[in-house]
C-alpha cells in the first residue's frame, strides 16, 4: 500500500466532486491511500497572486508546511490552479532560501518550510509514479473504440520551467494513459489552448469563444469526447457547451470526462459510481463508442515521388 | 646614468582635454634620469616623430617613454622611429594616459592629470632597465593547410595557390563543394549556385599547387607558426581512386538506400554513392555503416560491376602526415535543429519544412526536379509560409545572435516559389528585414513588388492542422491583431550555428571558440582573420554566420595573410618571449602546465659541467612563445626571464609610485 497526502482543493468538494471520489476508486484500485492534509486551506488562486506576493506564497506556503509534518514525500494535487500555485511556490522558494526564510515569517505557528515534499499533479502522478504498465493491467473493461482529445490546458505542463513534467506545447502524458485504458487519443492541435478559466463568470464571452474553438477542434479531430485533468476545463467546456452550439450553430454533444472517470470504468467500476449525472452534456452517446470497431482504412498511396539515385547517373 | 627622454603626446583633444598635458610635462622634468621632456599634439604624425627622432640624436638618449595610446595602436609606429634614429627599437616604453586614463576618468581631470603623472614614472622607471633586445627569425615552411572544402577553403586554398604555394586541402565529406553545392540561386543576383561553384571546385582538382585530400578529418596539429606538422586521417573509401573511372555502374547496382544527406533526406543514395552528379573528386565512396558487405560480409555486387577493379573491401583508413606552415579553418556551419519549437508542431507535421530542405526541392538537380512539393502528399503547394528567425534571436528557445542570412534567403525563396508555381502566394511572418548589403535592399523591394508576397510582422505562436492544410496563427503586429494563414507548406528559416565538431577541432588546434561554438578571431576589428594563434586564420561561417561574398572576401584575406607570413625565408617575430636559466630550473614542469600556446617542452641536461648524469629542465620554444609571462608567475624558483616584462623592470615600475 502506497501512501500519498492528498490537497483536494475547493473545487473537488464541489464543481469537481465527481473528480475527487472516481480518483478515490482509481487510487483504491491501484493500492494507493489518499492522506488528506490536516487544517489545509485555499491555495490563493487566482486572486491572491496578482494582488501580493506575500500572500501568493504564504497561502501554498501553509500547506506544504502542514504537508511536511505527514511522512509522504509526495503531495499529490487534483486541480490545475492549486497544483499551478503550489508548484510555483515550491520552486521559488527551494530556489530561493532567502525568500523562503521572508515568507515563512509570515507562517510562523506552524513551522519552518523545509522543502521536503514534492509536488505534483494526479495526472503526473500517475503518469510518472503509477506507470502505464501498471494502470493497464489493472484494466478489466478496455474502452476500445472511444476516440477521445485529450484536452490538458494551459497549467499543468507550464511554465516548462517550473512543472518539469511533459511538454508545455505537446503534451502527451494524459493521450498515453487513455491509449492504456484502450481508448484511441486523436491527433488534437488544441490540447494547450487556453479555455477562458475563470472569465467564465466575468466576461463570459471570452469563454464562449476560446471554450468553442477548443470545442470545434476537438470535433474535427474526429473525437467522441474531451478528457481533462482540470476543474475549471471541465466546467467551462461543459457547462459553457449549450450556450457555444447556440451561439456557433453546431451540435457537439461531446462529453467533457475527468481521466479518473475513464480509468474508473475501464477499471470495472459500476457507471453508477461515475457520478455521470453532474455533467451537462450526455455522456451515454460517447459511451456508446465502447466496443465498436471500426474498418481500418484503405492505405493512402505513398506520396512524394522522389527521385531516385538512379536517375542521377550519367 | 641613464638618459631617458619622455613625449607627451596631447592626441588632439583625447588627452589634453581631460589631462594637463603640461603639468604632466612638468612633473616629468623633476624625475632625476629624465634628461629631456616635452609635449606635442600628435606624436604618432611625422614632425611629432621626427622631434622624437632629433631628441634622440641631439640628447643623446639611452630610453625613450612615450605618453600617448594604447601601445596597441602605436607601439610599431614609435619603434620605428627609434630604430630610425639609431637605437634600438626595444628601448621603447608606452604610457598608456589615454584609454588608462583621459578617456575612463573624463569628470575628473585633476585625478586623470595625477594618474597620467604615476603612469609616465612607472614607465620611466621600467625603461632604465630595459635592454636591448633583438627580433627573432624562425624559419618557415612554405605550404599551407586548409581545413573544409566548402567556398570559404575553396576560395582560401585557390588564392593562396595561385601565389604558388602548395596547399593542403582536406575535406571531411566525400566531396568538396560544402552548403552551397546545395543552393539553387544565390542571392542578390540569383546567380545559380552550381554554375559559379563548380568550375571553382574543378580549379581545384586540377590545381598543381593543391593537394586534395577528401573524406578525411584532422587528428593533429604540432608545432608553431611557420613550422606546423599535421597528422591527418583519410578514412577508407573501399574504392581505389586511381583505378576508379567514375562510371557509376556500381552505386546503379548497390540494392542499400539511405536517405541521401546533399538532398536533406529528401530522396535516397545508395551505400556506395557520390553526393551529387558534380561532385569533385567524382569517384564514389563506400558508407561503411550501411554497406551489407562491410557489416554482414553479404552482397559484394559493386565489386562484381566494377570492371577496373576499383572496389577493395580491405581497405584500411590511412594517416597522412604534412609539414605546412599555417592553417586556414573553413568548416563551415551547420542548419540549427528546431525541435525545441514544439508549438509550430516541428516533427509532428510533415508540411512543415527547413529553408535548406526547400532550397533543395526548388534546386533544378534536386529531389523534386526543381518543383516544391508537400512531403505528405506529394501535391504542389500554393499557399506557403515563411516563418523568419526560427532559433535566431530567440534566447528562450533558440539562440541570442541574428544569423544575418535567413532575411535574404528568405526573400530569394519567396522568388524561386513564384518562379516555380506561378499561382502560389507566399506569406513571411518576419521580425525586421535585415538586408545590409550590397544590392540587398533592393532585390528585397522588388522581390515584395514582383512576387507580390504578404509580409507580415510578428512572431508565429502556434501552427496547428486543419484538414490537410497548416493553420499558421502569429500576431500581425502592424495591425495590432492575431492573424491566422492556410498554408500548404511551412518553411522554416532556421538559424545559422556553429559546427559541432568545432570544440574538439579548437582544442586540437589550439584556438579558441565562443560559447556558441564558433571559433575566435584575434580582435573583432582589426584582425578578424586571425586567431589567437599565430599562423591559423579563420575563413567563412566557422567563426560567425555570414553570406558568400563574405566568406570569399575572407577567405581571400586569409590567402592574403598566408602569402604574406610566407614572403620571406624566415619569419620576423617580437623578441618579447620567455627563458629559462638551467640552473635555476628545478624541473617542476608546472610552467609546462601553464603554457597556454604549448610552448614549453622538457629537456635534458648535464647535472653539472662535464657531467654524464642528466636531469630534466624547462625548454622554452620562442617560435611558440607569445610572451604572456604565464610560466614566470607560476615558476617557484624564478627561473624565467620575459624579455622586455623583466623582474628588474617590474620592480622599477611598483617603486616607482
Amino acid at each position: 500500500m502506497k501512501k500519498l497526502t492528498y490537497f483536494p482543493g475547493c473545487s473537488a468538494h464541489g464543481t469537481s466532486e465527481e473528480f475527487d471520489s472516481t480518483l478515490k476508486l482509481v487510487l483504491k484500485t491501484l493500492d494507493v491511500e489518499l492522506e488528506d492534509i490536516p487544517d489545509w486551506n485555499c491555495c490563493g488562486a487566482t486572486s491572491a497572486h496578482v494582488m501580493t506576493e506575500n500572500l501568493a506564497y504564504a497561502l501554498p506556503m501553509r500547506n506544504l508546511v502542514l504537508a511536511e509534518k505527514l511522512e509522504n514525500t509526495t503531495m499529490g494535487i487534483a486541480c490545475a490552479s492549486c497544483y499551478q500555485r503550489m508548484k510555483v511556490t515550491k520552486v521559488h522558494m527551494d530556489e530561493n532560501p532567502e525568500l523562503a526564510k521572508r515568507i515563512n515569517t509570515t507562517v510562523v505557528e506552524e513551522g519552518t518550510y523545509q522543502g521536503t515534499v514534492d509536488v505534483k499533479s494526479m495526472l503526473q502522478y500517475a503518469y510518472e509514479d503509477i506507470g502505464l504498465e501498471t494502470i493497464k493491467s489493472k484494466v478489466t473493461k478496455p474502452l476500445t473504440g472511444l476516440k477521445v482529445a485529450c484536452y490538458y490546458g494551459c497549467l499543468l505542463t507550464r511554465p516548462k520551467n517550473i512543472t518539469k513534467f511533459d511538454s508545455p506545447e505537446y503534451p502527451v502524458s494524459m493521450d498515453q494513459i487513455c491509449e492504456a485504458l484502450g481508448a484511441t487519443a486523436t491527433e488534437f492541435d488544441y490540447k494547450t489552448e487556453c479555455c477562458g478559466a475563470s472569465f467564465s463568470i466575468s466576461n463570459t464571452e471570452v469563454v464562449e469563444n476560446l471554450s468553442g474553438q477548443i470545442l470545434a477542434m476537438a470535433k474535427e479531430s474526429g473525437a467522441h469526447a474531451i478528457v481533462v485533468a482540470c476543474p475549471l476545463c471541465q466546467s467551462n467546456l461543459d457547462m459553457r457547451q449549450p450556450d457555444i452550439e447556440k451561439i456557433q450553430g453546431v451540435k457537439y454533444d461531446i462529453p467533457i470526462f475527468y481521466f479518473t472517470q475513464l480509468m474508473a470504468l475501464a477499471f470495472g467500476y459500476p457507471i453508477d459510481q461515475l457520478k455521470f449525472p453532474k455533467h451537462i452534456v450526455p455522456v451515454e452517446g460517447a459511451l456508446a463508442n465502447i466496443g465498436k470497431v471500426e474498418p481500418v482504412p484503405e492505405k493512402v498511396k505513398k506520396p512524394i515521388k522522389a527521385v531516385e539515385a538512379e536517375s542521377e547517373v550519367k | 646614468m641613464a638618459r631617458v627622454g619622455v613625449f607627451v603626446c596631447f592626441c588632439g583633444a583625447n588627452i589634453a582635454d581631460y589631462v594637463d598635458v603640461p603639468q604632466v610635462v612638468e612633473e616629468v622634468r623633476r624625475i632625476r634620469d629624465v634628461k629631456y621632456a616635452v609635449e606635442y599634439k600628435y606624436m604618432c604624425s611625422d614632425p611629432g616623430q621626427g622631434l622624437i627622432r632629433d631628441a634622440i640624436v641631439q640628447n643623446k638618449l639611452t630610453s625613450i617613454v612615450v605618453a600617448a595610446c594604447s601601445p596597441r595602436m602605436h607601439e610599431k609606429t614609435f619603434r620605428k622611429a627609434l630604430s630610425d634614429a639609431g637605437m634600438n627599437p626595444y628601448l621603447l616604453e608606452v604610457a598608456n594616459i589615454r584609454e588608462h586614463s583621459s578617456w575612463v576618468h573624463q569628470k575628473d581631470k585633476k585625478a586623470a592629470t595625477a594618474k597620467a603623472m604615476d603612469l609616465c614614472r612607472m614607465a620611466v622607471a621600467k625603461s632604465i632597465a630595459n635592454e636591448q633586445l633583438h627580433e627573432i627569425s624562425v624559419p618557415v615552411t612554405k605550404r599551407a593547410l586548409v581545413i573544409g572544402g566548402g567556398i570559404a577553403g575553396i576560395q582560401a586554398a585557390l588564392d593562396i595557390a595561385d601565389a604558388r604555394i602548395p596547399v593542403v586541402l582536406v575535406e571531411k565529406s566525400p566531396s568538396i563543394g560544402g552548403k552551397m553545392a546545395q543552393l539553387d540561386e544565390t542571392f542578390p543576383t540569383l546567380d545559380c549556385a552550381q554554375c559559379i561553384l563548380t568550375p571553382k571546385m574543378v580549379d581545384v582538382a586540377s590545381h598543381p599547387y593543391i593537394e586534395l585530400i577528401p573524406y578525411a578529418e584532422v587528428l593533429e596539429l604540432q608545432g608553431f607558426v611557420g613550422n606546423y606538422k599535421v597528422k591527418i586521417k583519410k578514412k577508407a573509401s573501399y574504392v581505389n581512386f586511381k583505378t576508379c573511372t567514375g562510371c557509376g555502374a556500381c552505386w546503379q547496382k548497390c540494392p542499400v538506400k539511405v536517405p541521401n544527406e546533399y538532398n536533406m533526406g529528401i530522396d535516397k543514395r545508395k551505400a556506395i554513392y557520390t553526393p551529387f552528379p558534380q561532385a569533385v573528386p567524382n569517384k564514389p565512396v563506400i558508407d561503411a555503416e550501411h554497406c551489407t558487405m562491410l557489416q554482414k560480409g553479404k552482397c559484394g555486387i559493386c565489386a562484381k560491376v566494377c570492371l577496373p577493379g576499383a572496389i577493395d573491401y580491405q581497405m584500411q583508413d590511412e594517416i597522412i602526415e604534412r609539414e605546412i606552415g599555417a592553417v586556414v579553418v573553413a568548416t563551415g556551419y551547420d542548419m540549427w535543429d528546431p525541435t525545441p519549437y514544439e508549438e509550430y508542431g516541428v516533427g509532428r507535421f510533415k508540411d512543415i519544412i527547413t529553408s535548406l530542405e526547400f532550397e533543395r526541392m526548388v534546386s533544378a538537380n534536386g529531389p523534386t526536379n526543381g518543383i516544391p512539393l508537400r512531403p505528405s502528399d506529394g501535391k504542389v503547394p500554393k499557399n506557403v509560409v515563411f516563418i523568419k528567425c526560427v532559433g535566431s534571436r530567440d534566447e528562450a528557445k533558440g539562440i541570442e545572435y541574428c544569423s544575418k542570412i535567413c532575411c535574404m534567403y528568405t526573400t530569394k525563396h519567396t522568388i524561386l516559389l513564384h518562379h516555380k508555381v506561378h499561382d502560389s502566394h507566399a506569406y513571411v511572418f518576419y521580425m525586421d528585414i535585415r538586408a545590409a548589403g550590397k544590392g540587398y535592399e533592393e532585390f528585397v523591394k522588388k522581390a515584395q513588388v514582383d512576387t507580390g508576397t504578404t509580409y507580415l510582422r510578428g512572431r508565429v505562436s502556434k501552427i496547428y492542422k486543419k484538414g490537410d492544410k497548416l493553420m499558421v496563427r502569429g500576431e500581425d503586429a502592424q495591425i495590432g491583431q492575431v492573424v491566422e494563414v492556410e498554408a500548404d507548406l511551412v518553411v522554416l528559416a532556421t538559424a545559422v550555428s556553429a559546427p559541432k565538431d568545432n570544440p574538439e577541432l579548437a582544442r586540437l588546434l589550439g584556438i579558441s571558440y565562443d560559447k556558441y561554438g564558433y571559433l575566435s578571431e584575434a580582435h573583432p576589428k582589426l584582425r578578424p582573420v586571425e586567431t589567437a594563434k599565430a599562423g591559423i586564420f579563420l575563413a567563412g561561417c566557422t567563426q560567425a554566420p555570414k553570406d558568400i561574398p563574405e566568406t570569399v572576401s575572407q577567405a581571400s584575406a586569409c590567402a592574403a595573410k598566408v602569402c604574406g607570413l610566407f614572403a620571406g625565408d624566415t619569419m620576423k617575430k617580437d623578441p618579447m618571449v620567455s627563458t629559462i636559466n638551467n640552473e635555476y630550473c628545478s624541473g617542476c614542469q608546472n610552467c609546462v602546465t601553464v603554457c597556454p600556446y604549448g610552448a614549453i617542452v622538457t629537456d635534458d641536461v648535464p647535472i653539472g659541467h662535464g657531467s654524464k648524469e642528466l636531469r630534466t629542465v624547462a625548454k622554452i620554444n620562442e617560435g611558440v612563445c607569445q610572451g604572456c609571462g604565464s610560466c614566470v608567475a607560476i615558476c617557484r624558483s624564478m627561473a624565467i626571464n620575459l624579455a622586455g616584462f623583466t623582474d628588474p623592470q617590474i620592480i622599477n615600475e611598483i617603486v616607482s609610485i
